[in-house]
């Protein structure tokens, strides 16, 4: 059984169609790709996988359940964890403070009390690599400090599913190679699936993503392998405007 | 030894609160001065936990008070004529304050608390007058006629235990609200209800998102706040002065003032609002006495130069400048 | 006769609604624009009746010429705020720009008390009455609700015709993509808070047109209100929203007052200020953009 299934999800903003019949399914473990150029609904699944948005039809199972209708502050323990494309810390608080909400209140278990998140906090700060900045009030870290403390507070959810909203946009290469090293070896340890946001098919393949979902104005055109999907005459199309030949007479 | 770390920080306020006391006590002339501004701390105090620790403004704030007022006012005049009741009367009153002002929440924050930012504020602006409204409007207890309870108090308590409340008990009374206002901040800020307040004033879609039930710890704040206020208002109001008008208990004035105390102590730290209190309550007390009617034309300018030069208020630029001191502890 | 007063009420509903939506529009502009609710309101419709008051008393000026007066002496407001305050708040948490035009505010009652005093005034411009025959219109009333009406109409030109009223629109519709086609989008916010607060100062002469007296500094926070259950009911980032709100809200107002007293032992005019809170607070909990709004 899949961790997580769409079945032909459709959100509409007043007669404008941002998700259409979208129907997907992904498993324990999994590190997939959503792909698709600005506006082609990449949030807008993210807001309706996690509860921000409601879907005007269709059905979405999480581990089982069907959570449709669930508030996100319900989904989130279940097992579904996110970061942002612009990092949104809680910026009064320090790392720390942040890290620990998320184990305070990402889990199921009502026992995590204020002690036991800190300590968990510790735990995963240290393993991000963060230990220098944690008692350093988000709000003054530098972009990829937010970025990885965003990531150690999802991780401190213990989550199922990841959500990552284009993690790895505007770091330098360096960065993203470490960085990526980094969530594929605790996400194998912990079987977390990861899906992410990628603005560009290209960056799939530098990243650790398996399966790409391509998505084009709200409908899903392929949903593949990272190697096949690259071959793929629709993917080619939406990148390039037109089928390959004809690029090359232009050129 | 760790738990007892926790409560450090509110040694300073317990401080300012003990020395405000010793020098009202033992000064003489002084206590009508410490009672204002024990009113003013414990305004700060109750109003932070609600303003301070959300991020979300209450225009609508003293309508707490106000019926927490008429809480102990209608039983005061209700209970007058039944003998032998003595200070149960007041703990009745003190008791229906709370459920006065706990409804009110409950009526005001159903309806303002499912809405965000600015369409909150909007909500709350019109609830005191609104309130006075209804009470003068349907003729609710005595209408715009209000009431007044000073001959009631006296059979009640008898003459001298009256007069001893009312300038003296009712102002302890104060005091300890105050400190439990203050205990209780330290309470949520150490528990998870304070990382889930902080964290729904930074980014409330990043909170929800993290598991957080914002609407559940936003009514936390809004009713604990709503209580204090109720029960202040039951104590030095209706007890101090025993009379209650509908246009003097829902004046606006009260909010504006416990905007001021919380702004310039600093928003959501513990201590921020003991200094506001203090800082506004003497500055107010002198000004009344040197430049009579400027108090509000002096403080406007004052509340917008902080929100715009320092928000973070005295306390929040006291705890920065402490951080990494032994001093951080105590400041919060 | 039953008809006769129904008919005169509704005449009078919709010139006092002419006159409350035009006292909204300024709130509307300002928070369509900047995205800032400006609960001083009151306070700058305040300002504009003490304009009237003094240009009339002691200059002998009719309120109609005080008009151009109030939306100068507005638009200098504005900008001030704007450039000294409001600028740097526009990015700041809501918390900081609602208390920040909260203590405008306050500031500009307490200088309008020192200068002229807390008392209640008011003038008496006698220009006569239109008898209607259903009801008796003060022609001051009529100059007011034509006053109201050629103003809205003026900003709905200046709105679609004008470049700066264009630039506006789309700084509305999306701040950064404006910029990004090269619209001065700072000059935007201090033009458009200018002028709203100058349509609120001037909508101050008005309202004393309609009624001129109870001039006091602290008379602005029944319009504040007044002003916010409009503007929610038009959809609180519309203008015109607000115009067509400030109708119905005339409307209600009157016809609410005719009906409560009718009913023995209350006080119509507190229970029908009590009515526009609960009008408020019905309209955000089932609709919070607005009942007239499209969206």
């Amino acid at each position: 059984m899949a961790l997580l299934e769409l079945k032909n999800v459709t959100k509409e903003f007043g007669g404008l169609v941002a998700v259409n019949q979208v129907s997907l399914e992904i498993d324990s473990g999994e590190f997939v790709g959503i792909v698709g150029p600005n506006g082609s609904g990449k949030t807008t699944l993210f807001n309706v996988i996690n509860g921000v948005f409601f879907p005007e039809k269709g059905n979405i199972i999480f581990d089982g359940v069907d959570i449709t209708r669930l508030p996100p502050f319900k989904r989130a323990p279940l097992g579904i964890g996110r970061t942002f494309q612009i990092p949104r810390p809680f910026s009064s608080a320090t790392v720390r403070e942040n890290v620990a909400v998320g184990a305070m209140f990402g889990t199921l278990s009502k026992k995590v009390n204020v002690d036991d998140s800190l300590e968990i906090a510790d735990q995963i700060i240290d393993r991000i690599g963060l230990h220098e900045y944690t008692g350093k009030q988000a709000g003054t870290l530098t972009p990829v400090e937010k970025k990885l403390m965003e990531i150690a507070r999802a991780l401190a959810m213990k989550p199922k599913l990841l959500l990552m909203d284009e993690a790895m946009a505007g770091m330098h290469p360096n960065d993203i190679d470490q960085m990526v090293d980094l969530i594929k070896k605790i996400a194998l340890e912990e079987k977390i699936a990861i899906v992410s946001m990628v603005e560009h098919i290209m960056r799939a393949v530098v990243g650790m993503v398996e399966k790409v979902i391509v998505l084009h104005q709200g409908s899903k055109i392929v949903d593949a392998p990272t190697k096949e999907a690259l071959e793929d005459p629709k993917v080619i199309e939406v990148y390039l405007g037109h089928p390959p030949e004809e690029t090359h007479a232009v050129s | 030894m760790k738990t007892i770390s926790k409560y450090y920080p509110l040694l300073p306020v317990l401080a300012v609160y003990f020395i405000m006391f010793l020098v009202g006590k033992n000064v003489s002339g002084m206590w009508q001065l410490v009672a204002m501004l024990l009113f003013y701390c414990a305004l700060g105090q109750a109003f932070n936990i609600f303003l301070g620790m959300t991020g979300y403004v209450d225009f609508g704030y003293v309508a707490f008070m106000g019926v927490g007022t008429y809480g102990m006012a209608v039983t005061i005049t209700q209970l007058a004529h039944v003998e032998g009741l003595g200070f149960l009367v007041i703990t009745i009153g003190f008791l229906m304050a709370l459920l006065f002002s706990t409804l009110l929440s409950l009526a005001v924050g159903a309806v303002a608390l499912r809405l965000k930012g600015a369409y909150f504020a909007i909500a709350t602006i019109g609830v005191n007058e609104g309130l006075r409204f209804f009470i003068e409007g349907a003729r609710i207890w005595n209408g715009s006629e209000g009431l007044i309870f000073m001959a009631e108090l006296n059979q009640i308590l008898g003459r001298k235990t009256a007069s001893a409340l009312a300038t003296f008990w009712a102002d302890i009374m104060v005091l300890f609200i105050a400190m439990s206002a203050a205990y209780v901040t330290l309470l949520f800020m150490r528990s998870k209800i304070g990382y889930a307040l902080t964290a729904l004033r930074e980014d409330e879609e990043a909170a929800k998102v993290m598991g957080i039930n914002v609407t559940k710890y936003k009514i936390i704040a809004f009713i604990t706040s709503a209580c204090f206020a109720g029960l202040l208002g039951a104590a030095s109001w209706a007890l101090k002065t025993p009379y209650v008008f509908p246009p003097e208990v829902f004046e606006i004035h009260y909010t504006i003032e416990a905007i001021i105390i919380v702004l310039l102590g600093g928003a959501g730290t513990l201590l921020g609002p003991v200094i506001g209190g203090l800082i506004y309550g003497l500055s107010k007390y002198y000004l009344s006495i040197y430049m009579p009617g400027f108090q509000l034309l002096i403080f406007a300018p004052i509340i917008i130069v902080i929100i715009v030069i320092f928000p973070e208020g005295i306390i929040g630029m006291l705890k920065n400048r402490f951080k990494d001191t032994s001093l951080a502890r105590f400041i919060i | 006769m039953f008809f006769e007063q129904i008919t005169g009420n509704l005449i009078q509903g919709l010139v006092l609604g002419s006159v409350y939506g035009m006292a909204t529009m300024g709130l509307s502009l300002i928070f369509g624009v900047l995205k800032i609710v400006n609960v001083g309101h009151g306070a700058f419709i305040m300002v504009g009746a003490f304009i009237t008051l003094w240009l009339f008393n002691t200059l002998g000026l009719s309120p109609i010429l005080a008009i151009p007066a109030a939306f100068a002496v507005g638009m200098l407001l504005g900008l001030l705020f704007y450039y000294t305050t409001m600028r740097r708040l526009i990015k700041a948490p809501e918390l900081a720009s609602l208390l920040a035009t909260f203590s405008i505010g306050i500031l500009l009652e307490e200088v309008i008390k020192l200068i002229f005093g807390s008392e209640f005034r008011g003038y008496n411009w006698a220009v006569g009455k239109l008898n209607l025959g259903v009801t008796v219109l003060p022609m001051s009333k009529l100059y007011a609700c034509i006053g109201s009406a050629i103003i809205a109409l003026l900003l709905y030109i200046w709105f679609n015709k004008t470049r700066a009223g264009t630039a506006m629109r789309s700084v509305v519709e999306d701040s950064e993509g404006a910029r990004v086609c090269g619209v001065n989008v700072d000059g935007t916010y201090a033009m458009s808070f200018a002028i709203g607060i100058g349509l609120t100062v001037v909508s101050g002469v008005l309202l004393t047109m309609f009624i001129p007296v109870g001039i006091n500094p602290y008379m602005g926070g029944g319009y504040t209100l007044k002003a916010f259950v409009i503007a929610v009911l038009g959809g609180l980032a519309s203008p015109y929203g607000a115009f067509f709100g400030g109708l119905v809200f005339g409307l209600i107002e009157n016809g609410s007052y005719m009906l409560f007293a009718l009913i023995p032992g209350v006080e119509p005019f507190a229970l029908t200020r009590f009515l526009s809170f609960v009008i408020l607070l019905i309209i955000l909990l089932i609709r919070p953009t607005g009942l007239l709004s499209t969206k």
